[in-house]
């Protein structure tokens, strides 16, 4: 049970686990069945997600999340956290006295499903959720790993 | 009280403090915890809370409404025994009743059950059945009506009972896991652990300082 990592026994609540009929189902492998959703929005759900065993309730595919409000971009800074990672988002801010331009970020802190592997300097697409911790209030959808494109230097600035 | 659910008194994201502006405001309070024990003399009060609604604080319990899911049975049944709580282990020693506990259960409500619905004694020794069933069958003949004996002939299809429930059942203890909060509701009501996957894994599981025996993950460390 590789999934079972904290002291209570994880599981996801809206999958029965000794249900006799449990035989049917997307047939992963073993008895259990999986509960998986479409977050909407077009974003297509991982096979990870739905062919994976872990056990995430902040996860918006297989967990108690919803993704309602801002869908957001930016790219990832930091992933040293435990299932979550730090965003920052470059924009541009106008200046009218000198009629330039002058370059701002901000940094946010969105959870990240087990079903994506996410490096620094990847791009990302987070939705908003509820709270999910003091500064949690997004979850990531989709990751744009950074090989996609001509692959930048992290510090290079990228406009979104 | 004191206790207040506020997030004023906390840094900012940014590791910065932040200077408190304002008094503690009532909707931000919070109470003291219910520490409820299993105890005979049950003890429920109800406290008024915002909004003039009640909250059904339990102080003392000793029974709950359990639920045997995979056979669908619900039944009022005695707590016996805390035996794990993943959070504290200050909280089994004190057999203090909360959600997501891992509890002792009474055994004998869901045995009457299963003897009604499918006919079989579970959790008797097989010595014993073999001496008394001839007897026990005679009288239960006589006493139930054919179209009763029919029922249970078709229940017996789908009956199978897990080894590590009926061992359950053989000592009259089911494993169970409180699901109500018994500090809001004045309950403490759950389901029974018939999960197999659940049941494997604490039973495989064995080494732990509790008597029973029941432990999820090998790296619980601190003492009791």
């Amino acid at each position: 049970m590789a999934e079972q990592t904290e002291k209570s026994f994880l599981k996801q609540p809206k999958v029965f686990l000794s249900s006799k009929a449990s035989a049917r189902g997307k047939a992963p492998g073993k008895a259990g069945t999986r509960f998986w959703k479409n977050v909407g929005l077009g974003f297509k759900t991982p096979r990870e997600a739905i062919e994976g065993t872990y056990i995430d309730k902040k996860c918006p595919f297989t967990g108690d999340v919803s993704i309602r409000g801002r869908i957001l971009t930016g790219t990832v800074n930091c992933t040293k956290m435990t299932r979550t990672i730090t965003i920052r988002r470059d924009y541009l801010h106008f200046v009218r006295k000198y009629q330039r331009y002058e370059k701002r970020h901000s940094n946010l802190a969105a959870h990240v499903s087990p079903a994506f592997r996410v490096k620094e300097g990847d791009k990302v697409i987070v939705g908003q959720c509820r709270p999910l911790s003091k500064t949690v209030r997004f979850n990531v959808l989709k990751v744009i790993p950074m090989g996609a494109s001509d692959g930048g230097n992290k510090k290079v600035f990228t406009a979104v | 009280m004191g206790i207040s659910r506020d997030s004023t008194h906390k840094r900012r994201a940014t590791g910065g403090k932040k200077k408190s502006w304002r008094k503690k405001r009532k909707y931000e309070l919070g109470r003291q915890g219910a520490m409820t024990k299993l105890s005979s003399n049950k003890t429920v009060r109800r406290i008024r809370v915002r909004g003039g609604n009640s909250k059904f604080r339990a102080l003392r319990l000793d029974t709950g409404n359990f639920s045997w899911g995979s056979e669908a049975v619900t039944r009022k049944s005695r707590i016996l025994d805390v035996v794990y709580n993943a959070s504290n282990n200050e909280l089994v020693r004190t057999q203090t009743l909360v959600k997501n506990a891992i509890i002792q259960v009474d055994a004998a409500p869901f045995r009457t059950w299963y003897s009604q619905h499918y006919g079989v004694e579970i959790g008797k020794k097989k010595k014993v059945v073999k001496k008394d069933t001839e007897e026990t069958e005679a009288a239960e003949e006589t006493k139930k009506s054919k179209h009763v004996e029919a029922k249970i002939a078709k229940r017996q299809q789908g009956q199978k009972l897990d080894s590590h429930l009926e061992d359950q059942f053989a000592s009259g203890r089911l494993l169970a896991c409180i699901s109500s909060r018994p500090g809001q509701c004045g309950r403490s009501d759950g389901y029974v652990h018939a999960e197999d996957l659940l049941l494997d894994y604490s039973s495989h599981e064995t080494q732990s300082y509790i008597s029973c025996g029941i432990i999820f993950y090998p790296s619980v460390n601190e003492d009791v």
